[in-house]
Parts: structure tokens; C-alpha cells; sequence
């Protein structure tokens, strides 16, 4: 069969230490003091302010409440990253559903009207979206800081997509069976979409907890910031201001911010790839 | 213990009373890191100091992300009492007359005299109307000075230069020392706006722009800015000034590694300059031009503001008075500026602060101070001009051109001009049904 | 589409709702809004505006730097997408192919994909800091005066690699689960068939990787568009100045960052045209290309 060399695996250590080192290095930079940072940059080795750090942002109760620490904004990213991705994830099931396997009137007019929402990014018409979120009032909530991010297409057409690679004769079987189109669905179609659904979930989990413009501008109470909103808070000192920003502080708070989505992607991935090779062989 | 649970709970509803009674204001600022702990604890003090009226501050982002929540949030009906606005974005917020009530008249509602004489002469018009009115109330205020290398100017045996002409004389000597003689952390703000009030230029048409967004026009493709900019490209082709991007903290690593004799920065920045400078650093004022008539006079201040928004209930409004009294009051802008190196924007402040012996210890807190304070003259109280944000933009653009050898002096400033006054025009545009 | 469909009155309609509601109330809404306010000037606030017709349009078509940024954008998103997917193809097909550490290679290259853009900004820009950037230092040992922020070129150059190293993640863990999914007997079959392994790549894996291929292109095309304005917006240090835009960050520059909401609306407008005629394309001519079945 295919013969492994050794430049295979040269590649994928190459592609490891690539993708891997500027992680390690702001790992390693999160344990050095705020100064020796500001002045020397990128830090190579372990310092020692790993426990101080680490203890200040997790632990320590900041804010003009004190009472938000860095588990209080990660549960905030884990919501609205949860959240989003399965709102997404169900909402652009049914929709793709709808579009491949229906035939009804205004189908393709339908189609299109989803695919142009990939035309304007939500930072383009930020505006007009808090005018809406603000009507229904959920300025401060967590549903005002999700729904607007679900509109975009990506979903669907990934959905789409798959829906269309389903071979036709399972709904031929299916419909000798008398299965209806909510038996298919349930029945068949969403055990067949698992591997798909968590691909998706993947990013879109990702999407939405690495959220930052949408979150900041509708939500004012503390007990809803998210950490990457924590992240840039500590790094906006003007240059007025006397004072350097704490390096440290923010390296450590991005490293734990990427641990969450990082064991999603993990654990998705594994089940992902191997519900796909199952179901092929 | 059902008795101690309901007393428990007797005692938790009267706390919520007590809590509910106080007319709650808010407050959206742009201040992240240590600052908004400085920040925090202001709102806390004043809440501490009385019980009517109850702050909650909120962090919005950057600057632009403040304003652009508070547009926003005003468009929706939801915006804050008070919204902080840098100095960028005044003209944006002054020129939408009805978005703001004017600081002066919301204190003088509360029956508090405002005394623009109280406040220090560089801060006075910066948020002030064309009449002197107080629109928005000072807040993070701080100007460009000159900071120096003692080291390096001892190397060379020279004094930190008063005019840019004694730079030119001592430059050769500083760079023969082994030094990069000039570095500036930031164009729009130390080599054009205060480059206009420092040697007393007009900047823009309609009064620098304070009497109305319609008209005004920018005179940047004048002969004296275009003579310092001349010299300034000359002096990075004979490796007297150095460039290193247009962000400032890439301008300041040099001069804190020691490799710079003359950096011009914030009057804020040397706190920060304390712990990081790896030499003992003095400060004096920002240099002028000996050859224009009428240089020297004193800069004005950048940073930002605070407007109290409007449609926002009397008792609320009442609060948001009460509170800048309690702000501009000595003993707390002694405090924000111990805290922050802001300086304080009224004189009792300033002098609390003399009187207290902090300059004594820290003498490079004063110089900001100082230069604020120096006699005035017709063109240093601001500039009011609108989409400043992409004009400072346009200008770094060119900036960045020129010092790079790709656009001639001449070609730069034509550019930022007609460039600028599209921008103007189309602002003039926006606020026109409004006036 | 599909040779056999359900029919239903309703059904369609209900399993569309959720989607059409979400997409009406916060895209159609937005976007009516932004096309009205393309034909006025407006105070931000709310208080007053101009009808000025179709100028605002006529400043973007007339602005030499709206052409430098769109001819940016342009190149940008070919070279992200290029490397993004080239890249990460050679490590999933690699991946693929070893059996000991597998895992571990996956693992670890995969996990960048976590880290949230205005990081993967701040560590780019620290890398390539002008004065103390690891980054920077390499180039000046190689004689490449590298001074990202202040050389046009050198902060494009900053923006890619920032941009594909944090988008290979992605597209590997969809080209390897594309890749497992092709049944190992044609890759035998194949590989009896065909020595070189090269060829055997481009005849028969990537057509049956197409599907996937095809969906990676929109996704890819889409992130180098429209979300790289983050980290565009921190390897720029807020400072637009004299530095490589995308479109996508103009209109955020001058719309929620300058309060244009005129400009900055005629912006968005042309940008969905072209996006809009892109989107056309890329279904009409690329997917026909593709086989699902």
C-alpha cells in the first residue's frame, strides 16, 4: 500500500510547530511580568509569574460590581457560543431541509433571499440591528447577543450541501415505508446528519464565543461581558494614561480563552471523523 | 431559624428600599486596564458620597466604540446620562444640537455657577462653544510635551532645545553622540493640531471651525506647517528624526531602550515612561517655531470629555450635575491625576496639588500643567471640525507617504486638503437640516 | 436538485419560518436601511439629513484609495484562500496518510482554530513588532528591512500569514474528515492502478474531494472578506494611516469608527453587488462542477 516517509512526517511536525509555537509563545509570555513584556516583547522561556497571574485573572473579582472574574466571562463565552451554535445548527436544518427536499412555490426566490445574507457581515449593519434588538428588548440578555449573529447563510448552505449528497433512493425507501416528511426527517435525515452537525458545531461554536463588536455594543451590565471583551479591556490603556497595559494578564486570559473551544474542537472532531468513516465503510 | 431567615430577609428588602430610592445614572467610558479600576473607584466615592443619586459606569470599547454605542443606543432612546467623547469625535456630538445638554447650562439648572476662569487655560475651550459655554466637561486631559534623555544630552553637552531652530543647532551634536535625536508618538495630534496652537496659526476657517460645521474649510496647505514638515523630512533624510509607524507605543520603545535624546509624547506619559525607560529622562515644553511671530503661546489639551445626553429625566439630569460638581472638584481631580498622570483640569486642583508638595517628587507631572498655562493668544483654543477621525487618517496617510520618500511635501498637503475638506463638506451636509 | 420531493402546503413554510423571521428582522431590515441611507448624508444621532442622490456613490467611484482597497481586498482574499487551503490540503492529506502520531498531529494543529481574532492580532502584531517583533528581526538577519506598519507591502505580508495561519485549522479538520471518507478501496484500486502518487492525488482524490473542496472555497473566500476586519483592525493597531485595507474594514472604518453613515452605507451597497455577482458565480459556474452523488 501507500508507503510512509519520512518527509510525511517532516511535513506535519513543520505544520505542528507552526500552527502550535505562537500559542506556546504566548503561553510562556503570559508567566513574565507586564514590563519585562512591554519592553523585551515575546517572552521564550517560563517566568516566574505563572500562580500570581493565573490566580489574579480566574479568581480576582474586577469590575465596577466586583463581582466579575474570569470564570464569570468564560460562562458567558460558553453560552453565547453554545447558544449560537445550536440555535444555528437546528434553525438551518430545518431551512436546508425545506429547500432541498420541498417542492413549493417561491423555492428558489426563497433560496436566494437566505444565500444574500452572506453579502453584508453583521459589522456592517451593526446599527440598525441594536434598533431591533432594542425593540424587542433584550438589550442586556443573552438572547439579544445571539439571535442577530444566527442570520448569516452558512449553515444552511453547508446543510444544503450535504442534503444534496444523500443518495435519493433512502427517501424513495423511505417513502414506500409511508414515512412522512417529519419521520424522514427525524428518522433518518438527522441520524445522517450527525457527523455534519458536528462539523458545524465546531464553528460556529468557535464564531460565536470569539464574538467581540456585536456583544460590546448591546450589552452595558457587567455580569454579560465576555472574555474576549475582558481581553481588550485590559490591553486599552491610552497613551495618556501613565500607565502600561498588563501584557500578562491578557496573554493568560487568551490562553484560557482558548482552552474551552479548543476541547470542542477535539472532541467533535474525533466523533466527526469517525461517524464519517463508519458510514462509508 | 425560619425567624433569623425572615428577618434576613426583612433586612435584604429594606437594603433594596434604601437602593431603589437613589435616582440610578449611568456612565459609558472608554477607559480599559488600570484606568477603569481609577475610574470605577470615582463612580464609588461618589456614590459614597451621597445618597440620592447612584453612578454605575460601564466600559464601551475603544473610543469610536464608545461614541458609536452611544449613537446608537441614543438613535434607540437607551443612551446613558453620561457618554464620554474623545477629542476626535467633539465636533460629531457638538454639531448634533439636541443630542447633548450643554455642561455649563446643566449645572447652572442645578444652580452651580460654572466659572470657565476656574479651569486652566489650555483645557478652557477645547468642549466650549464659539462663545466659551462649556458643552461637554473636560475629563482625561493631557497635552504634548517634550520629554529628554539626560544621558544623551550630557553625552553631547547640550540643553534640551525651546525652539525647533536650537533643535537644528543641537541635533548633528546629539546624533555624533550615538543618539537618534527626535522621535514623535503622534503626527495629527503634536505636528498639526498643536503645531497650530503652539506657534498661533489659524487652522481652519469659521473661527477654527467653532462657529459651525457649514463653511468651514481647513488651512492646512499653508506656508508655516508646510515649512515644519518641510524641515521635519528633512531632518529623517539626515537621520535627525526617527520614524517607526504611525502607533505611538512604536515610537516610545526607543526612546525607553535609551536610543533617543528628544521624544515628544503626552504630558500623561511619564508614569508609564518611569517604569520602562531604561535612563533617567527630564521634560520640558513642546518646541515652536522662533521664526513665526507670535509662537510660544500655550497648547491644548487631547483626550476626551464627558456629555451629558439629552431626553433623560430631571431628577436623573440633577444627578449628572451633582456628579461634575463632585468630579471637577480639587480634591478628586488631585486624585485622577495623581492616579491616572492626566493633569487636573481646574486651577484650585493644580494648586492643591503644588500645595501638597506632589511636584516636588515628581516634577515631569507639572510640565503639562505649565504648558496649559502659558499666555494665550487668537488661535489655541481648539479646533472644531468634523469626520476628524478620517481626517487625522487622511493625514497619517500622506504623513506616512512623505516620510517615506514616495510624495513631496507640496503634494502631501494638496492632497490632505482637498481630501479634508470633502470630508467638511459632506459633514456640513449631515448637520444641515439640523440647524 | 432532487429527482424525488415531498409535497406540502406547509410544511416548507414552517421548517423556513425560523430562518426567514431571523433573516427579515436583522438582515433585510439592516440591509433596506443601509441602501436608503446610501442616497443621504445624516447626522449620526438622528437629527438631521440631506437627500444628496447618488453622490455619496460618486465620492467612493471617484476615491483612488476605495480602488487601492478594493484591488487589496482582491489580492488578499486570493492569497488567503491560495495558502489557506493549499496548505492545510498538503497537511490533511499527509495526516491521512501516517498512522503513528496521527493523533497527536491533529491535536495539535487543529487547536489554533480556538484562538479568537483580536489574539491572533495581538500576537501577530507582537511577532511582527517593529522594534522588538521575533519576526522582524529574522527578515533584518535574511537583509529584509521589515517594518510592518510603516512599508505598505511588509504589513501586507503581516496580514496573510496572520490571516491563513489562522484559518488552516479549519479547513484541515474539514479536508481530513473529507479525505477519511473516501473509501479505502478505491485508494487502493487507485493506487494499483496508478504509480505515481501525485498523479493519483489529482485524478482520483481531489474530484471526490470537490464537494467538500467547493464548500471550503465560499468559506474561505467569505473569512478572508468579511472576517478578517479584527484582525486587520489590531495588526493595524487602529491606525488605518498609510496601510493595506479590505472594503469590509473601510466601511467599518468610516461607518462605526468615522460615524459616515452616508459613505459608509453606499460602501456596503457596493460592496453586496459585487459580493452579490460573486456569490452568482461561484454557484452558477464552479458548482456545476461539482458531483454530489
Amino acid at each position: 500500500m501507500r508507503k510512509v516517509t519520512i518527509w510525511d512526517h517532516l511535513i506535519l511536525i513543520l505544520g505542528a510547530v507552526i500552527m502550535m509555537g505562537p500559542l506556546v509563545v504566548a503561553f510562556l509570555t503570559s508567566t513574565h511580568d507586564s514590563v519585562d513584556i512591554y519592553m523585551s516583547g515575546l517572552q521564550f522561556t517560563f517566568g516566574d509569574r505563572f500562580v500570581p497571574t493565573y490566580d489574579k485573572v480566574l479568581a480576582h473579582s474586577g469590575g465596577f460590581t466586583k463581582e466579575v472574574t474570569g470564570l464569570t466571562m468564560l460562562w458567558n463565552s460558553l453560552i453565547l457560543g453554545l447558544g449560537f451554535a445550536i440555535g444555528k445548527i437546528v434553525i438551518s436544518m430545518m431551512a436546508a431541509y425545506a429547500i432541498v427536499y420541498f417542492r413549493f412555490r417561491f423555492a428558489t426566490a426563497v433560496f436566494w433571499l437566505i444565500f444574500s445574507t452572506l453579502l453584508l457581515p453583521l459589522e456592517v449593519r451593526i446599527i440598525p440591528s441594536y434598533e431591533v434588538v432594542q425593540k424587542f428588548g433584550l438589550l442586556n440578555s443573552y438572547a439579544g447577543m445571539i439571535v442577530p449573529l444566527i442570520a448569516s447563510a452558512t449553515g444552511t448552505f453547508f446543510f444544503r450541501q450535504f442534503y444534496k449528497s444523500v443518495p435519493d433512493e433512502l427517501l424513495e425507501a423511505a417513502r414506500i415505508d409511508g414515512a412522512g416528511p417529519f419521520k424522514f426527517f427525524i428518522d433518518i435525515l438527522v441520524p445522517l446528519s450527525t457527523t455534519m452537525m458536528s462539523a458545524l458545531f465546531i464553528i460556529m461554536f468557535v464564531y460565536g464565543w470569539n464574538q467581540y463588536l456585536w456583544p460590546t455594543l448591546m450589552t452595558t451590565d457587567e455580569h454579560y461581558f465576555t472574555i474576549v471583551r475582558g481581553i481588550k479591556q485590559i490591553l486599552q490603556v491610552w497613551v495618556g494614561g501613565n500607565q502600561i497595559p498588563a501584557y500578562n494578564e491578557a496573554m493568560a486570559l487568551a490562553i484560557l480563552a482558548v482552552v474551552p473551544p479548543v476541547l470542542v474542537v477535539i472532541l467533535f472532531q474525533r466523533w466527526f471523523i469517525k461517524g464519517l468513516t463508519e458510514s462509508d465503510k | 431559624m425560619i425567624k433569623r431567615l425572615v428577618s434576613f430577609s426583612i433586612s435584604l428588602a429594606l437594603l433594596s428600599n434604601t437602593a431603589l430610592a437613589a435616582t440610578e445614572i449611568t456612565w459609558w467610558h472608554g477607559m480599559g486596564g488600570k484606568l477603569g479600576d481609577v475610574v470605577n473607584e470615582i463612580a464609588n466615592r461618589y456614590n459614597a458620597s451621597q445618597a440620592d443619586c447612584h453612578l454605575t459606569p460601564a466600559f464601551k470599547g475603544t473610543y469610536e466604540e464608545t461614541l458609536t454605542a452611544g449613537i446608537a443606543a441614543f438613535r434607540a432612546g437607551e443612551q446613558p446620562n453620561i457618554l464620554q467623547v474623545f477629542d476626535a469625535g467633539s465636533a460629531t456630538i457638538i454639531n448634533a444640537k439636541g443630542a447633548v445638554i450643554p455642561a455649563q447650562d446643566l449645572l447652572e439648572q442645578e444652580g452651580v455657577k460654572l466659572n470657565p476662569d476656574d479651569y486652566i487655560d489650555g483645557v478652557r475651550n477645547f468642549y466650549a462653544d464659539a462663545s466659551g459655554k462649556f458643552i461637554g466637561m473636560p475629563f482625561n486631559s493631557s497635552s504634548p510635551i517634550m520629554y529628554f534623555n539626560k544621558e544623551a544630552l550630557a553625552k553631547a553637552g547640550v540643553e534640551p532645545p525651546k525652539t525647533w531652530e536650537e533643535f537644528e543647532a543641537i541635533a548633528p551634536k546629539l546624533k555624533d553622540a550615538g543618539y537618534v535625536p527626535l522621535v514623535q508618538s503622534h503626527m495629527p495630534w503634536i505636528f498639526v493640531e498643536n503645531f497650530f496652537s503652539r506657534n498661533n496659526v489659524q487652522f481652519a476657517s469659521n473661527d477654527n471651525g467653532y462657529k459651525g460645521a457649514e463653511g468651514t474649510k481647513i488651512l492646512i496647505n499653508t506656508p508655516e506647517i508646510k515649512m515644519h514638515w518641510t524641515h521635519v523630512k528633512d531632518w529623517k533624510d539626515k537621520g535627525w528624526f526617527g520614524f517607526y509607524g504611525v502607533p505611538g507605543p512604536d515610537n516610545q520603545k526607543p526612546f525607553e531602550e535609551g536610543k533617543v535624546a528628544l521624544f515628544l509624547a503626552s504630558s500623561g506619559a511619564f508614569g508609564g515612561l518611569a517604569k520602562t525607560a531604561s535612563m533617567p529622562f527630564g521634560s520640558t515644553f513642546l518646541p515652536y517655531w522662533g521664526s513665526i511671530k507670535g509662537a510660544g503661546v500655550h497648547s491644548f489639551i487631547g483626550g476626551a470629555a464627558l456629555f451629558a445626553m439629552s431626553g433623560k429625566a430631571a431628577a436623573e439630569n440633577a444627578c449628572t450635575a451633582k456628579f461634575f460638581s463632585f468630579l471637577t472638584s480639587p480634591e478628586i481631580q488631585y486624585y485622577w491625576h495623581k492616579e491616572t498622570g492626566y493633569v487636573p483640569v481646574t486651577k484650585a486642583a493644580y494648586e492643591l496639588a503644588k500645595a501638597d508638595g506632589y511636584y516636588a517628587k515628581t516634577p515631569d507631572a507639572e510640565t503639562g500643567i505649565k504648558q496649559l498655562s502659558l499666555p494665550g493668544a487668537e488661535w489655541d483654543k481648539g479646533y472644531r471640525m468634523g469626520f476628524y477621525v478620517q481626517i487625522r487618517d487622511v493625514m497619517n496617510r500622506e504623513f506616512v507617504k512623505l516620510l517615506n520618500g514616495d510624495e513631496s511635501v507640496d503634494a502631501a498637503f494638496a492632497t490632505i486638503e482637498t481630501d479634508s475638506n470633502a470630508l467638511l463638506e459632506k459633514f456640513a451636509k449631515t448637520t444641515a437640516a439640523s440647524n | 436538485m432532487k429527482r424525488v420531493q415531498f409535497q406540502s402546503r406547509w410544511v416548507p413554510y414552517v421548517l423556513l419560518l425560523p430562518q426567514l423571521t431571523i433573516v427579515c428582522l436583522f438582515f433585510l431590515w439592516p440591509a433596506g436601511e443601509a441602501i436608503r441611507s446610501s442616497f443621504y448624508l445624516e447626522d449620526p444621532f438622528g437629527f438631521g439629513s440631506t437627500f444628496v442622490g447618488l453622490d455619496n456613490f460618486k465620492t467612493i467611484l471617484s476615491d483612488p484609495e476605495y480602488f487601492k482597497a478594493a484591488a487589496f481586498t482582491a489580492v488578499f482574499t486570493f492569497l488567503v484562500a491560495f495558502f489557506a487551503l493549499s496548505l492545510s490540503l498538503l497537511l490533511a492529506v499527509k495526516a491521512d496518510k501516517v498512522v503513528k502520531g496521527a493523533t497527536v498531529y491533529k491535536t495539535l494543529i487543529i487547536w489554533v482554530y480556538a484562538v479568537a481574532p483580536p489574539v491572533t492580532g495581538l500576537i501577530g502584531a507582537m511577532l511582527f513588532d517593529v522594534n522588538i517583533g521575533p519576526f522582524t528581526h529574522l527578515a533584518h538577519d535574511f537583509g529584509w528591512d521589515m517594518r510592518v506598519g510603516v512599508n505598505y507591502y511588509d504589513t501586507a505580508f503581516a496580514m496573510v500569514v496572520a490571516a491563513v495561519w489562522n484559518q488552516i485549522p479549519i479547513n484541515f479538520i474539514y479536508f481530513l474528515s473529507g479525505l477519511q471518507s473516501i473509501p479505502k478501496a478505491v485508494q487502493e484500486a487507485a493506487s494499483i492502478d496508478c504509480r505515481s502518487s501525485f498523479k493519483r492525488f489529482w485524478t482520483v482524490t481531489f474530484p471526490l474531494l470537490a464537494p467538500t473542496g467547493f464548500f471550503m472555497l465560499v468559506i474561505n473566500i467569505t473569512y478572508a472578506m468579511f472576517d478578517t476586519f479584527g484582525l486587520v483592525d489590531v495588526m493595524t493597531k487602529n491606525e488605518p494611516a498609510n496601510n493595506p485595507v479590505t472594503l469590509v474594514y473601510k466601511v467599518y472604518a468610516d461607518g462605526f469608527r468615522g460615524n459616515d453613515l452616508g459613505g459608509s452605507s453606499a460602501q456596503s451597497v457596493v460592496l453586496m453587488i459585487v459580493v452579490f455577482a460573486l456569490t452568482i458565480v461561484q454557484f452558477r459556474f464552479v458548482e456545476r462542477r461539482v458531483h454530489y452523488n
